[in-house]
């Protein structure tokens, strides 16, 4: 191995990506975008949902209830319907998110003992909005019978630890504060892959792999030359998202550095190995960008990125301890907000220095059979 | 050293699964020649081009290039051979003066001598005042010379060249083959792939493989003396296509083929046919403006009849 090939390598390889301005746009570009994106619209809180109100009680308790509701900045009344049929049209046209119906005899039934049924109806079709709206919608609810209880002074014994759980949700910094982590892993996936295949692709296209073959250049050598420059690239942008979710959207990082580092460090071997074997099963760079895609959809989806792998099907779940970016996104988001360490994360730890090992391996062993094929 | 081959092949095979690429190929390349190795596409040209540097493993057989066994030491070669292929392999995104310090640094020319070795190439390939450029933008005959410049920047024994002339204008083929000529009087051994037969001529000794194996091997003139006992009439007439239909099936006409813009028809050695008996055959088939010629057999004559005689 000679350093100064490598050296010479490494300068050929930022000289062509000057040549390609667009690319280092991209690759500058994608993750503010994807910071944007994933940072105010898809970690947005529910707020302000529209919503009707069947009041069929006419009573004290069925306008406190609906007070507590506006009261809560969850929930703006916009409208009040005569009977539940008249709230089809509306939420079939979406002015109203969520209904609250409130039956006759509601205060009545309260008075004598007995348990109250109330209607909350979601708009499903909007999973989120159903999700959010639903959970915050029973706790307004639970709140509201606490405060009766208590005006009333009835002595239950049950309800207070149930109150302190809802206190601590805080639906409002949750879905960002994993959403970021996870940005970091994403994005490094997503840029190393698609540049790593299409670097060398381009070249196989070209005739220059073949070239340089034929010189005293190594295959080592070549791919020192190759990973080094797109691994500092990649390493940019981490840094760059990093500090855009930990300055810009005040992430808190409760963990330790090295933990992220480490994590980091054995999943970019992954994702330079997954490049490199879709160069080498690729024969054009539209090819290349077909596998990328092949790869990066099932893994967006099961990796948990963006739905939680607790919500998936049992016989799914198995399927995303395939996916590297699973273990990656725990690691991160361990440190970040449990603030987990070495010992704590061991399980995934490992097994991103396996996918590392074996990946990233089985790149290095078949480009340089396939270079010498 | 120098007394001993350029190249020197014995038994060389490569397979690729099931499909004998090379088969057992023997064959010499004595040192300052300009060596042509003919065939179809397919053929296993480039297959044997990538053993002899080094960059593909053969199945079996030996290959010693300048005196040494590229299959077991490529690197004790690599360092005194050029390769250039069809594709220039240049890097498009990089300028002139990029790509000839890329090639200079791979081989470790020290910085005089890389001066020296880049003016050379800037003026052979014409490029003078134009390092800067972005090899794409430069036009085949350029790229294909600056090519040939950074395949032989630090000054190689032996060159291959695996189609080199492959999409480029005839005028630009003519002035690559003088660079060429150039670089064998200085003593460089050329090993030239091509499948254009008119380029055979401009080679010292010839080989031709098809499907794998090499079927007639020697100078030009020998080639041509060894393997064409038929004789050969050039015809040329305004109605081609029918009248290569007619020669076909004509009977007494072995082979009849486009060379060119005329047809050549092969007959055996021994036929009665002359100038004038067969343009008086073409008449009465109602060719009446046929021109018919016995000509001397080119090399692509005696490919095209090498290639009909192993179907």
């Amino acid at each position: 191995m000679s350093p100064k090939r490598i050296r010479l390598l490494i300068w050929k390889e930022f000289t062509q990506l000057r040549r390609d301005p667009l690319l280092i746009r991209l690759l500058l570009l994608m993750p503010i975008l994807q910071l944007i994106m994933f940072g105010y619209v898809v970690a947005v809180d529910v707020r302000n949902l529209s919503t009707a109100v069947v009041d069929l009680d006419h009573s004290a308790t069925s306008r406190a209830l609906e007070s507590a509701f506006s009261g809560s900045g969850y929930f703006t009344i916009t409208t009040h319907v005569a009977s539940e049929d008249d709230l089809r049209p509306l939420l079939d046209r979406g002015t109203v998110k969520i209904a609250l119906v409130i039956p006759e005899g509601t205060q009545d039934r309260l008075t004598k003992g007995e348990t109250a049924p109330i209607g909350i109806i979601v708009d499903g079709s909007d999973s989120q909005i159903s999700a959010v709206g639903s959970g915050y919608a029973s706790q307004i609810v639970a709140q509201f019978n606490t405060q009766r209880r208590d005006a009333l002074g009835i002595q239950v014994a049950a309800p207070s630890v149930d109150a302190r759980v809802r206190v601590m949700f805080n639906p409002t910094l949750d879905p960002i504060n994993t959403m970021i982590p996870g940005l970091i892993a994403a994005i490094m996936m997503i840029s190393l892959m698609v540049i790593m295949s299409q670097a060398v692709v381009k070249e196989r296209e070209s005739g220059t792999l073949e070239q340089m073959f034929v010189t005293p250049i190594k295959a080592t050598e070549y791919l020192i030359g190759k990973l080094t420059p797109y691994a500092s690239l990649a390493t940019a942008q981490m840094l760059l998202v990093a500090a855009g979710g930990l300055f810009w959207f005040n992430v808190p990082f409760n963990g330790s550095i090295w933990v992220v580092l480490v994590g980091l460090f054995l999943f970019m071997f992954t994702c330079l190995g997954l490049g490199l074997l879709i160069s080498l099963v690729s024969r054009t760079r539209h090819q290349a960008q077909q596998a990328v895609m092949f790869i990066m959809i099932p893994t967006m989806v099961l990796s948990g990125f963006i739905f939680p792998i607790q919500s998936m099907p049992a016989i799914i779940q198995p399927l995303t301890n395939l996916i590297p970016l699973t273990f990656a996104l725990q690691v991160l988001r361990g440190a970040f907000v449990k603030g987990s360490d070495f010992a704590a994360l061991g399980p995934q730890m490992l097994a991103l220095v396996g996918f590392a090992v074996v990946i990233f391996g089985a790149a290095i062993v078949a480009t340089r059979r396939r270079i010498s094929e | 050293m120098s007394d001993t081959p350029a190249i020197s092949v014995r038994g060389l095979t490569k397979a690729f699964g099931d499909f004998t690429a090379v088969d057992g190929i023997n064959f010499d390349v004595p040192r300052g020649e300009v060596f042509g190795f003919l065939g179809p596409n397919g053929s296993g040209k480039t297959t044997t081009i990538r053993m002899l540097t080094g960059t593909l493993r053969p199945k079996s057989g030996s290959a010693d290039v300048l005196g040494e066994d590229v299959v077991r030491h490529p690197d004790k070669v690599q360092r005194r051979i050029g390769y250039m292929s069809q594709k220039f392999s240049l890097f498009e995104d990089m300028t002139v003066d990029e790509n000839l310090r890329f090639y200079a640094g791979v081989y470790d020319l020290p910085p005089e001598k890389f001066a020296s070795q880049r003016e050379y190439v800037l003026n052979m390939a014409d490029l003078v005042g134009r390092e800067n450029e972005l090899t794409r933008n430069l036009s085949v005959g350029w790229r294909q010379r600056l090519a040939l410049g950074a395949a032989t920047i630090h000054e190689p024994e032996l060159l291959f060249l695996d189609e080199p002339t492959s999409g480029v204008d005839p005028v630009a083929r003519r002035q690559f083959w003088d660079l060429l000529y150039d670089l064998a009087s200085r003593g460089v051994t050329l090993f030239v792939t091509t499948h254009y037969m008119d380029e055979a001529a401009h080679c010292n000794r010839l080989a031709f493989i098809y499907r794998g194996r090499i079927i007639a091997e020697g100078s030009p003139g020998e080639i041509r003396a060894d393997h064409m006992e038929q004789r050969i009439f050039d015809i040329t007439t305004s109605r081609v296509d029918p009248a290569l239909q007619w020669l076909e099936t004509a009977p007494g006409v072995d082979e009849a083929y486009l060379s060119g813009a005329s047809l050549h028809a092969v007959v055996p050695a021994d036929s009665p046919f002359s100038n004038a008996r067969l343009r008086d055959r073409l008449a009465a088939a109602g060719f009446a403006d046929a021109e018919v010629e016995e000509v001397d057999p080119t090399i692509e004559d005696v490919f095209v009849n090498l290639v009909s005689r192993q179907r």
